[in-house]
Order: C-alpha cells, then sequence, then structure tokens
C-alpha cells in the first residue's frame, strides 16, 4: 500500500543536524566577526553582501520556485530605497520603522499593478514585460529630476536612531549598526522564507513551475498564485532596498539599471535556482568578485557577459547543484 | 517656416520612420523566435553592431550604399558564429538558460562596442545628394528620411517575396508550424534553426545602418531598441509577423506624438499602452505564433 512516511517533493521538514550546527557557528562567526576584526572596509563588504543576498533569495522565490524569470528584480530594491529616502528627507527624518514601512508599502503598491499584468502573461512574455517595466521605472527615476535628483541620485538622507520599543539601539549611520540589523533582518527573512517556501503555499509555487496546465487541473488558481509569489518576491525586494538606501545613506538610478539586474541574476545563476541558500552564496561570491575585478579593469561588463555565457553552458545548476553531486556521489 | 499642415505632415512622416524602423528590429526577432523558440536578448547589441560597422565603413572611405550591403552581412557572420558556438548546443534546454544565456550574449556585445569604438557618439556621413531637404505640403522635410521610408518598404517587400515565393522560404515557414513533418520530409532541422538565427541577425544589422544616420550612434541604442522591439513584440504578439507590422506602426506612432508633447517620458506612455493592451488581450494583438 502507499507508504504515508514518504514526504512530499518540496515539502521538507527540519534541519539535519549537521546543518544546525553549520549555520549556529556561520551566524555566530558574522556576529562576532566587526568586534574582533574592527576593518571597515570588511564590514561594509559584508553587509552589502547581506542584502544583496537577500535580494537574489527574492528573486529565487520568483525564478527559482515559481518559474518566473525578471530581468529587472532590482527596479523593486530601488524604488523601496527611494521611497524610504524620500520619507525620511521630506516626512520625518527621525521615525525610523515608519519610513521603512512607507518604502516596504510603497513598493508592493507600485508592484501589483504591475504583477496584475504580467502574470496575464505566459513564462517568456512575463521575461519581456519584467525588462520593460524594470526600465520604465528606471527611466522615471532617471529624467524625474526634481523628485529623485535624477543622474545624481538622491542625496542628503538623515540618518535616523533606531529603537525598538523605547530602547535604543544606534544610530543608523554608524556602520556597525546597520551590519548587526542587516544580519538580523536578513536571517529572520532567510527562516521566513524557508518556512513559507516549505508550506503547502510553496509546493503549489512548485506545482506551476513544473506544469502550469496540471496544477491548474488539480483546482490551483495559477494567476492568483503567481500573483501571490510575485507580490512575496518584491516584498523581499523591499525589504532588501529599505537596508540598502540605510547602509549606503545613498541611491542612484545606476541601481535600478539592466546592467544590476544582470548582476542580481548571476547571484542566482551562481548559487542554483531552487535552492534558497544558493543565492546567498552566490551573492557573497558575487559581491567579491565584483569589487576585486572592478578595481583591475573597465571592461566589467565584458566579463560579466562571459561569465554568465559560461555559467549557462557549464554549470547550470550553480553550487547548489555541485552539492547536490556531491551528496550522490557520497551515497554511491 | 511651416503651418499647422507642415507639423502634421512632420509628424506622420517621422513616426512613420520610426515605425519602419521598429518593425526591420521587431521582425528580426520574431523570425528567431517563431522558426527555433529562441528569443534573443542580444538583438539590440547586434543592431547597435550594425550601425557601428557601417559607421567605419563610411569612415573608411566605402560608399554609403555599399556599406547598407556588407554591414548586414558581417552581422550576419557575427550571428552565424554565436549560433554555431553558443546558441545550437542550449537547444534542448529550457527557454529560461537560451534567455539568460543570450542576456550575458547582450553584455558582451555591449561591452566589447565599448571597447572598441568607445562611449564617444558617432555619426554616420550620408552622400550629398541625401543631406538636402524636400518641400512637401509646407514643410521642409529631410531627403534621407524619405530615402529610409522607401528603403524599409523595399526590404518589407523583399522579405515577404522571399518567404512566400522561394522554396527556402516556404520551407522555413513550414517548419514554424508542423516542425517534425518538415524534418521528416528530409529537411535538416539544425540548417533551418541556424538559418532563422542568422536572418534575424541580418535584420538586425540591417535596422542599424538604417537607422544609423536617422539618430547618434552611441552604446546606449542597442538596450533602447531592444525595449522597443520587446514592447512592438509582445503587442502584436510574440511570433506574430502581421501582428509585429501592426504594432510596430501603433508604437512608432504613439511614441512620436509622446515625444512631440511631453518630451522627456515618452516613454512611460508606450509601455502604459503596453499594460493596456495585454490587460485585455493577453496574447497580443493577433495571438502568438501566426507566421506569415
Amino acid at each position: 500500500m502507499m507508504n504515508r512516511t514518504t514526504t512530499i517533493p518540496g515539502i521538507r521538514s527540519g534541519f539535519h543536524p549537521v546543518k544546525i550546527v553549520f549555520i549556529i557557528i556561520l551566524l555566530s562567526g558574522l556576529a562576532v566577526f566587526p568586534f574582533v576584526s574592527g576593518n571597515r572596509f570588511y564590514i561594509s563588504l559584508i553587509t552589502e553582501m547581506m542584502i544583496y543576498g537577500l535580494l537574489a533569495m527574492s528573486l529565487d522565490v520568483l525564478l527559482g520556485y515559481t518559474g518566473l524569470l525578471s530581468f529587472m528584480h532590482n527596479a523593486y530594491l530601488g524604488i523601496s530605497a527611494y521611497a524610504v529616502g524620500l520619507f525620511l528627507i521630506h516626512v520625518s527624518p527621525t521615525s525610523f520603522w515608519l519610513a521603512c514601512l512607507a518604502g516596504i508599502a510603497f513598493t508592493c503598491v507600485v508592484a501589483l499593478p504591475v504583477g496584475w499584468v504580467q502574470v496575464r502573461t505566459g513564462g517568456l512574455a512575463f521575461a519581456l514585460l519584467t525588462l520593460a517595466f524594470g526600465m520604465m521605472f528606471h527611466t522615471i527615476v532617471w529624467k524625474w529630476y526634481d523628485v529623485t535628483g535624477g543622474d545624481d541620485g538622491l542625496m542628503g538622507m538623515p540618518n535616523p536612531d533606531i529603537s525598538l520599543f523605547g530602547i535604543y539601539i544606534g544610530n543608523s549611520g554608524d556602520p556597525l549598526v546597520i551590519y548587526m540589523f542587516t544580519l538580523i533582518i536578513v536571517t529572520f527573512c532567510f527562516f521566513l522564507t524557508r518556512r513559507i517556501i516549505n508550506s503547502p503555499f510553496g509546493a503549489a509555487l512548485e506545482a506551476i513551475r513544473e506544469n502550469e496546465s496540471r496544477a491548474a487541473f488539480i483546482g490551483i488558481n495559477v494567476r492568483k498564485y503567481k500573483l501571490l509569489g510575485w507580490m512575496m518576491a518584491c516584498l523581499l525586494a523591499s525589504i532588501a532596498g529599505a537596508l540598502f538606501i540605510l547602509y549606503k545613506g545613498y541611491v542612484g538610478p545606476s541601481t535600478m539599471s539592466a546592467f544590476a539586474g544582470a548582476g542580481v541574476l548571476m547571484m542566482v545563476l551562481l548559487g542554483g535556482m531552487g535552492s534558497l541558500w544558493g543565492p546567498l552564496a552566490g551573492a557573497v561570491f558575487f559581491i567579491y568578485i565584483q569589487d576585486y575585478i572592478s578595481t583591475m579593469t573597465e571592461h566589467w561588463e565584458i566579463f560579466l557577459g562571459l561569465v554568465v555565457i559560461f555559467l549557462v553552458l557549464f554549470m547550470p545548476t550553480g553550487f547548489a547543484g555541485l552539492a547536490g553531486h556531491i551528496r550522490r556521489l557520497r551515497k554511491e | 517656416m511651416s503651418g499647422t499642415l507642415g507639423i502634421i505632415v512632420d509628424i506622420t512622416l517621422n513616426s512613420l520612420v520610426l515605425s519602419g524602423v521598429f518593425l526591420i528590429v521587431a521582425i528580426g526577432l520574431n523570425i528567431t523566435y517563431g522558426l527555433s523558440r529562441i528569443m534573443n536578448m542580444g538583438h539590440g547589441a547586434l543592431y547597435a553592431v550594425g550601425a557601428y560597422v557601417g559607421f567605419s565603413l563610411v569612415a573608411s572611405g566605402l560608399n554609403f550604399f555599399a556599406a547598407l550591403l556588407i554591414a548586414p552581412l558581417i552581422v550576419g557572420v557575427i550571428g552565424l558564429i554565436i549560433e554555431r558556438t553558443i546558441i545550437a548546443p542550449m537547444r534542448k534546454r529550457s527557454m529560461a538558460y537560451t534567455l539568460i544565456l543570450t542576456y550575458g550574449l547582450m553584455f558582451f556585445l555591449d561591452g566589447s562596442i565599448k571597447y572598441i569604438w568607445g562611449n564617444k557618439p558617432r555619426f554616420i556621413e550620408l552622400p550629398g545628394f541625401m543631406q538636402g531637404t524636400l518641400p512637401i505640403l509646407g514643410t521642409d522635410y529631410p531627403v534621407f528620411r524619405l530615402m529610409t521610408l522607401l528603403l524599409i518598404i523595399l526590404i518589407m517587400g523583399a522579405l515577404m517575396l522571399f518567404l512566400n515565393k522561394t522554396k527556402i522560404g516556404i520551407i522555413l515557414r513550414a517548419s514554424s508550424t508542423i516542425p517534425e513533418m518538415v524534418s521528416c520530409l528530409g529537411v535538416n532541422m539544425s540548417y533551418v534553426h541556424m538559418g532563422a538565427f542568422v536572418l534575424g541577425c541580418v535584420m538586425a544589422g540591417l535596422a542599424g545602418i538604417i537607422a544609423g544616420p536617422l539618430t547618434t550612434i552611441d552604446p546606449l541604442m542597442g538596450g533602447e531598441m531592444l525595449i522597443s522591439s520587446f514592447v512592438v513584440i509582445v503587442i502584436g504578439g510574440l511570433g506574430s509577423l502581421r501582428g509585429a507590422v501592426i504594432a510596430a506602426l501603433l508604437v512608432g506612432v504613439v511614441q512620436t506624438l509622446a515625444e512631440f508633447f511631453i518630451t522627456d517620458l515618452a516613454m512611460v506612455i508606450v509601455y502604459i499602452l503596453m499594460a493596456v493592451i495585454l490587460a485585455f488581450m493577453p496574447r497580443g494583438l493577433l495571438g502568438e505564433g501566426k507566421f506569415e
């Protein structure tokens, strides 16, 4: 008869003990790092890695789990960053949580109608539309000089104090505070996303990725779930956006360009689609390499193109795929 | 200088020229997509390569009309190399991979353009008799733009003849509907795919050198054209050639009008147009895949 303990693919329960130990060591290592090292450069580099890791993870919810390709996911990071910055400049320079909330809410308000139009189309047209809409947001930010500062970017953002339930934590202008804050938020988002992806909701998304018409036959409302997946990805991207402007204190239109979008896509590819830790690892690797190569050559674009081509041709499953290979080899 | 009538004539002709350029780029994309289900993200960059190669040929003293023939051929050869090396091994994989692969190709080509020709805007020098203007209904219209219009009509006519009357054209059209059957009849599909990709690249190069003298040539032109042609083929219906004609006219007219009235955010209007059309017709105006 049926084996009741068979787990449904996609619904994974719990962590392996080795993984728990590894995660605890990694997290505590990251938490202790700034007090041990004190090197400002590495602190801000790791902050950037974590923020882009969150963004890459949110794109992976869309690409790896729902099977929808977005070329310009960074646009939603940018929108959120601009909204947070504008809120702090024009509305209230001190209310930190309200600004973050305003940024996230604004991004969702923008992303909802865009998603509504996009999920009406199929896989390929969806991808082309993300590019068109992303370019539209980029153009708006670039040309609307009075509000966004155009090419110069949004400058002069005040640094509000972060406090929770009346307890003062620190000023957001301090890299150390932002580092710890980013670490906590990204960790929280990672576990939350993992929980959501492993729920029946996540299984429905994966069903859509595997076969859209079959998913529709068993009663999944494909458009609704696609839209929910899209909104979830945009929500996570907007959290990354709020962290981004707090960390940089500045945001320019180049953050929202197609070029930056390709970078995010590459982080996901590098790490491997369909695993949440893969894109995080991809982001760490990508930011490090970018930092390294851009100091050597100005023709970073050619390298980016070549690396993307190479990855798709020879390593389409990324780091996560390599890890899977190793695991399978050990079992044999 | 010119009255209301002149402005109307100006806008009409301008939008026709713009539509024509969109049309040639979009048809190139649609041919590749309709025949081999490959959406080439590097198409815009190939268009830019066409313009830059044209510039170099004309600057080296070649006749403009000779450059008009040679530049697309050079782009076609580049396309052939690309197809054989990176696109052909990817045919069996899912669509997302080819999209990302050609996206990487786009950055590689754009980066190479910047490496070879630099960031400076360039201009294609026209032969003397095309530089003047011609008085039409109360406005002085540049001769070159009229020539461009004529050229685009000629190219579209030739393409129609090619697809409908020649044996190769008929094989191509048949493979877009039932590839298995065509393959059973003894046609090597890998050559059909190759031909479709190269034909698409030649169209991109052709559009590049035609559009070159209309605007300045700069490294950003490829990306802009890629987006515009996506808008055109998504509105018209993916892989639908007739849809592309209608959508190119629509987008060309709307963009010219928007540029005339509100200048800066003209593209936003085009995107809104696209969103409205897609909200009611998710598969585009003429539906997907009507390859004729």
